[in-house]
């Protein structure tokens, strides 16, 4: 058994589609474009794809990674990519394709490079990225289905910087992924606009470039950027 | 809605065939959930179009699907949000036509001031004419040559009911071949091909049965070609041969085992089961199909289902969950009305025992621990049908029957009913004569949206909209020596004449047999070029 690894882009009408939905889409692709996927053993046999890093809703990815398992015998992914690109819906474009074995382990994202636009007083957003420089510790509580738990976000959220823009300032920040979890990109925003005192309304957020474990150096626009374990 | 709107294959058919083969450009707008309407109103931002995100109120002709009574409200919210006024006799050059269609156009009086005109019955033949009306230089111009198009009725302005359009081309026209393919999950999220039109099994309480005859069936190479490709070209992985009761198709089995065969591992769903045949069709299901399976018996006693025409008896019934246990299925859903005409609470006890039946069998077979559930419904009496003219049971009687049902039923079987409120709204608006469309304003007015979804239907609204409209909601004055309201609007073709012949075979407990069999019951619908089309 061989499995992909497909990098895509995700933009334009496509930014706005969940995580699931995501991973619908390319499955989509992949039967459109008439290149097979293995299928899960079973009752009700699914697909074998997944997206390990899901995107928020309504941001855009330069540079998204889907794992696919292929049956033996797959087309040539030059062939394949070629195929999928005709095939994909507005806003999302595959990518590369990088071939591994089964023994290889699954990629694990490390850190994730964001960007996005907030809109009001740039001052005070300057302001509050310099507090955060200088905070010790930032911790939040999250509130979910699942219960309540507190998380540092100085643990997580890095290299942050503003940069004013027409209207506002743009906000980077990278987040770092741990075993025990990671900040989600809101919670961040929503600590900045707080400080700042303007609303917590992010615009354009991208995810701009993911640093990935165990990603190995293909064709892709991630080679280079990964490192092995 | 998006998820449910684009799952309405009707509106496909229509966006197809517009953008394809005509010169018009259409596009598409649902109405928005209410918190995206507040947001809309609070930054002004009027309804606009997906595809090229222009307001729709710039539009030339804008036409709304009107599947049942509950999305009335919807159409006002959406004519408010696109900034078009909602009276037809408010608007005027440079706004669009609104232009009503789907079955629920069979009673179009609550909608009709806020409306142009409707097309009753079948459109895709006319859809030509309806484009090259469009081309006059002024809307009074346009308005006249859409009057002009057979089965358009504008209301204030036609002077005769417009006759239901059949469309006589279906078996030899494919189905739609290049759909929306939505990248978000829909509600039916699969190809969908329309194998059959019509069905004459002759149910006296439904509508589609009588609105969209006589049947018509397309060859099972037209089908199968059309599954192969839509599969292939929209990469979904489940294909559902669509009809009023596919498994009356005639060339279903064929095209079954061709579909399986061209593509292994693909799923075919059948949107309905008929409980006299549900034990061979089971039998066709792949492995990995078997999840739950939904019978309709619709009433509790042989006397019951008689008078309706539901011509199903017990042996069958038991027959059916036995192949549905026996043959692997996870799950029983069983659907039943209760407030149909001549019913007593014995009949609603019939309900009961048939499910205490379907838990007896499961038990006989070895799959004591399946699901079972049980889902009833309010029957409400509609247009063209045998029963237009019986009473609304009432929402005490039907109160009083969901009771004995939850007191009768066995233990283990889920049992789910409809809001009791909702359907007597239903009720009144599904026969409303002229004037009901102040009811359905006045709620409008007050907040009603979304009234098919119980956590948006709040009864009160629709109470306090009564009062201040003087409608008494649930009653329906008719007479049969006199011109029933829908009956000014639109011509079904099904004759009075046999519509009531059959409401007296119903009293009677007489079966009338499907005329796809040879049996004509003179319905009216057929001769001068419509005729049944079956499959040799
Ligand atoms: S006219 Fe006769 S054959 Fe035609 S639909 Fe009516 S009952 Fe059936």
């Amino acid at each position: 058994m061989t499995w992909w690894l497909l990098t895509f882009s995700r933009g334009g009408p496509a930014s706005y589609l969940s995580h699931l939905d995501t991973a619908r889409a390319v499955q989509r692709t992949f039967a459109r474009a008439g290149v097979p996927i293995a299928l899960s053993q079973g009752m009700r046999p699914k697909p074998r794809l997944s997206l390990p890093l899901p995107l928020p809703v309504g941001a855009a990815g330069y540079e998204e990674l889907a794992v696919v398992e292929v049956p033996d015998g797959p087309p040539s992914p030059a062939a394949a990519l070629r195929e999928l690109r005709a095939a994909a819906p507005p806003g999302l474009r595959p990518l590369a394709i990088v071939v591994v074995g089964d023994q290889h382990p699954r990629p694990q994202a490390l850190e994730a490079r964001y960007a996005c636009r907030l809109e009001g007083d740039a001052g005070a957003v300057r302001a509050a990225v310099e507090r955060y420089a200088t905070e010790v510790s930032v911790v939040r509580e999250r509130v979910s289905p699942k219960g309540r738990r507190t998380l540092d976000l100085k643990e997580y959220v890095v290299h942050v910087a503003a940069e004013p823009v027409l209207g506002g300032t743009r906000l980077s920040f990278a987040i770092r992924y741990r075993d025990d979890g990671a900040a989600r990109p809101q919670e961040f925003i929503d600590l900045i606009a707080a400080w700042a005192e303007v609303e917590p309304v992010m615009r354009g957020l991208e995810r701009r470039r993911v640093i990935w474990r165990d990603l190995p150096p293909g064709p892709s626009p991630g080679a280079g950027r990964s490192v092995s374990s | 809605m998006y998820e449910i709107g684009i799952s309405n294959p009707g509106l496909q058919i229509l966006y197809a065939y517009l953008n394809d083969a005509t010169p018009a450009a259409a596009e598409r707008a649902y109405c928005p959930w209410p918190d995206m309407a507040a947001l809309m109103r609070a930054y002004d931002v009027p309804l606009w179009t997906l595809e090229t995100i222009d307001p729709v109120a710039g539009c030339d002709l804008w036409g709304f699907t009107l599947p049942h009574e509950l999305t009335y409200t919807n159409v006002l919210e959406m004519l408010d949000l696109a900034g078009v006024p909602i009276h037809a006799a408010e608007r005027g050059e440079g706004q669009p036509i609104v232009l009503g269609g789907g079955p629920a156009v069979a009673d179009p009086w609550p909608l009709a001031p806020f409306f142009e005109a409707f097309f009753m019955g079948e459109v895709e033949h006319r859809l030509d004419e309806i484009v090259e009306a469009l081309a006059a230089p002024s809307r009074a111009l346009r308005l006249q040559a859409l009057a002009a198009v057979p089965g358009m009725w504008l209301p204030g302005v036609s002077e005769r009911p417009a006759q239901r359009q059949v469309f006589t081309a279906f078996s030899r026209t494919p189905p739609v071949l290049r759909p929306v393919v939505p990248v978000l999950e829909a509600v039916h999220d699969r190809a969908i091909v329309e194998v059959m039109r019509g069905c004459t099994a002759g149910c006296r309480f439904c509508q589609a049965g009588m609105w969209y005859r006589p049947v018509r069936e397309r060859p099972v190479d037209l089908v199968v070609e059309a599954a192969e490709r839509l599969l292939a070209e929209t990469g979904c992985d489940e294909v559902s041969l669509l009809s009023l009761s596919s498994c009356d198709y005639s060339g279903i089995e064929e095209a079954l085992t061709r579909i399986r065969a061209l593509r292994p591992g693909v799923r075919v769903s059948l949107p309905s089961l008929r409980i006299d045949s549900a034990a061979e069709a089971l039998g066709g299901f792949a492995a990995d199909q078997r999840g739950s399976v939904t019978l309709a018996p619709e009433a509790g006693t042989q006397e019951l289902r008689d008078a309706i025409n539901k011509g199903v008896d017990d042996a069958q019934f038991e027959e059916a969950v036995r192949a549905t246990f026996g043959g692997g299925f996870t799950g029983l859903k069983l659907y039943f009305m209760i407030g149909l005409p001549g019913e007593t609470d014995a009949d609603v006890a019939g309900i009961a025992r048939m499910a205490a039946t379907a838990v007896r069998l499961a038990k006989e077979i070895g799959r004591g621990r399946a699901r079972l559930s049980v889902a009833v419904s309010s029957y409400v009496p509609k247009a063209h049908t045998p029963f237009q003219l019986e009473p609304f049971a009432g929402a005490a009687v039907l109160r009083h029957r969901q009771q004995l049902l939850r007191d009768a039923m066995p233990r283990h079987v889920r049992i789910n009913f409809h809001d009791v409120a909702a359907s007597l709204v239903e009720a009144t608006l599904a026969r409303g004569g002229p004037g009901s469309d102040r009811l359905v304003e006045e709620a409008w007015r007050r907040g009603a949206r979304f009234d098919g979804w119980s956590e948006h239907f709040h009864f009160a609204t629709w109470e306090g909209a009564a009062a201040a409209t003087g409608i008494e909601l649930g009653a329906a004055e008719l007479r049969s020596d006199e011109t029933l309201p829908w009956e000014s609007a639109v011509d079904a073709v099904v004759t009075r004449g046999f519509l009531a012949d059959e409401q007296a075979r119903a009293s009677r407990g007489e079966l009338t047999d499907d005329c796809r069999d040879g049996s004509c019951a003179a319905c009216g619908v057929c001769g001068s070029g419509v005729e049944m089309d079956v499959l040799p």
